[in-house]
């Protein structure tokens, strides 16, 4: 066979093959994002108009041009349970992407009773490195009254499941994080 | 049936079948079907001291080049593919069953034109000769690797990357291809049915793909889909008994020499070869070339 036949049957077998993925691939972002956006919309409750208008627009940028579908699966809401004197209860955080660093915002309270409280969207979670297994960022601390950037780590148990550990001059800790 | 090919997968789901096709292969079918080979040669007396050390230095082979491909393979994963795939790939693709599917066929494609090349270039051959020169077939002899088949591999999947497939679906891809082609190296499964032999590569393709016959020369690169030596020339049925080995054979069980015969020869076909330019091609022209 001439090596410019079999060149040209390489190249048509591989453009038929990762074609039909791309297509496929395409189809299918497009039907979704519509839908994807409006979730987005009824799920942000921004802290003010300015600060929702930076983050939908953020939001759509990164929908559009950076969507990586190994680490993004972690973006939702995330509930974490706390047994501590100041709180007992589960927190409700909110993990958004924004210009590629996934950020957590408190979402809602419900303490031990059940009583429900809506947050104040204050962010707690930089997640500053993840590669859909493993990430590591600042965790974002108050304590009497001051804020404390601790630097914490993220392991993904399942795509449902990840802990947060960190270490602050020996005060540390683990907390499970389950997606909703 | 397009949306199910489209589904968006979970990264843990694939990992977890990737697993369990890959690495428990070893354990639930490779070892298993090869003590029932071993079975076999007793019950044919067969079971010779030969073929238990030529079995021996298999292992030891992989053993060795096993520590290269996890070197290189790492390096090429976390520095090379990772930054073809963020700066210079198409892109990314989601991870659904069209994109592991597709993976795969062109993980298979690209096994082909490895393969093709490790037969066709002097130094391809210097490596992979390493794999045909035992004069056995079994599934032992599927372990039998050279010193550096870990490289064509690399460079042949990057263009896979390059398509915006992950790299590491890639990796698991090429791994699924190998663990196929693993199972292929027996002498107990006969021909399968037409539509099977038509379509995959099977025990009989590929045990003209070891054949020493001159008619089975540089035949049935194939890893899973024959279809690819039938649309690009090189396909070849068994019909002959197949002689296991090489033209030249080995005569030696010592893995050291195993490993490294093939460097060896093509060291002394250098030395022997005259002209600087001559040196050179030696590396790059058929195994077979001679300067005229």
């Amino acid at each position: 066979m001439k090596s410019s036949t079999l060149l040209f049957r390489s190249l048509a077998i591989l453009i038929l093959i990762a074609g039909s993925a791309h297509l496929v691939s395409y189809a299918s972002i497009n039907s979704e994002s519509p839908k994807s956006n409006r979730k987005e919309d009824t799920n942000n409750t921004p802290v003010s108009e300015t600060e929702n208008s930076k983050t939908s627009t953020t939001s759509e940028i990164e929908n559009k041009e950076s969507i990586n579908y190994s680490t993004d699966y972690i973006i939702g809401k995330w509930e974490v349970a706390y047994t501590s004197k100041d709180f007992k209860g589960v927190v409700i955080y909110n993990l958004k992407k924004e210009k590629g660093i996934f950020n957590a915002y408190t979402y809602q309270y419900e303490n031990e009773s059940g009583d429900i409280e809506q947050a104040k969207k204050s962010k707690v979670l930089i997640i500053e490195k993840f590669d859909g297994y493993k990430g590591a960022g600042k965790y974002l601390i108050d304590y009497e009254g001051k804020q404390y950037d601790v630097k914490c780590n993220i392991d993904m148990i399942n795509e449902n499941t990840f802990k947060l550990s960190y270490d602050y001059y020996g005060y540390s800790d683990v907390e499970t994080w389950k997606k909703l | 049936m397009i949306e199910f090919l489209s589904k968006k997968l979970n990264w843990f789901e694939v990992e977890y079948w990737f697993y369990i096709l890959n690495d428990l292969s070893l354990v639930y079918i490779i070892l298993p079907f090869f003590v029932l080979e071993l079975i076999r040669y007793a019950y044919l007396k067969r079971l010779t001291k030969n073929l238990i050390l030529d079995s021996i230095a298999n292992i030891i082979t992989f053993g060795a080049f096993f520590v290269i491909e996890i070197i290189l393979g790492l390096l090429a994963i976390t520095k090379v593919y990772f930054w073809v795939y963020n700066n210079l790939s198409l892109p990314h693709l989601e991870l659904n069953w069209i994109t592991i599917i597709t993976c795969v066929l062109l993980a298979d494609l690209a096994y082909y034109w490895e393969h093709r090349m490790m037969h066709r270039i002097g130094i391809g051959w210097a490596t992979h000769t390493v794999h045909h020169s035992s004069p056995h077939f079994n599934m032992s002899v599927a372990y039998r690797f050279g010193p550096l088949d870990a490289i064509l591999p690399i460079i042949f999947s990057l263009p896979i990357v390059l398509l915006g497939y992950d790299p590491i679906l890639v990796l698991l891809s090429e791994i699924f291809v190998q663990v196929f082609q693993t199972l292929l190296h027996t002498e107990i499964i006969g021909k399968l049915t037409k539509p099977v032999e038509y379509i995959f590569n099977t025990p009989s393709h590929h045990r003209v793909h070891h054949g020493s016959n001159k008619q089975y020369w540089d035949k049935n690169y194939a890893g899973i889909f024959i279809i690819w030596d039938r649309l690009l020339g090189t396909f070849e049925p068994e019909v002959e008994k197949v002689k296991y080995g090489i033209s030249e054979p080995l005569h030696s069980n010592n893995p050291i020499k195993v490993f490294f015969h093939g460097l060896t020869r093509l060291y002394d076909k250098i030395k022997k070869t005259s002209g600087f330019k001559n040196k050179i091609l030696v590396f790059v022209k058929p195994p077979g070339w001679e300067p005229k």
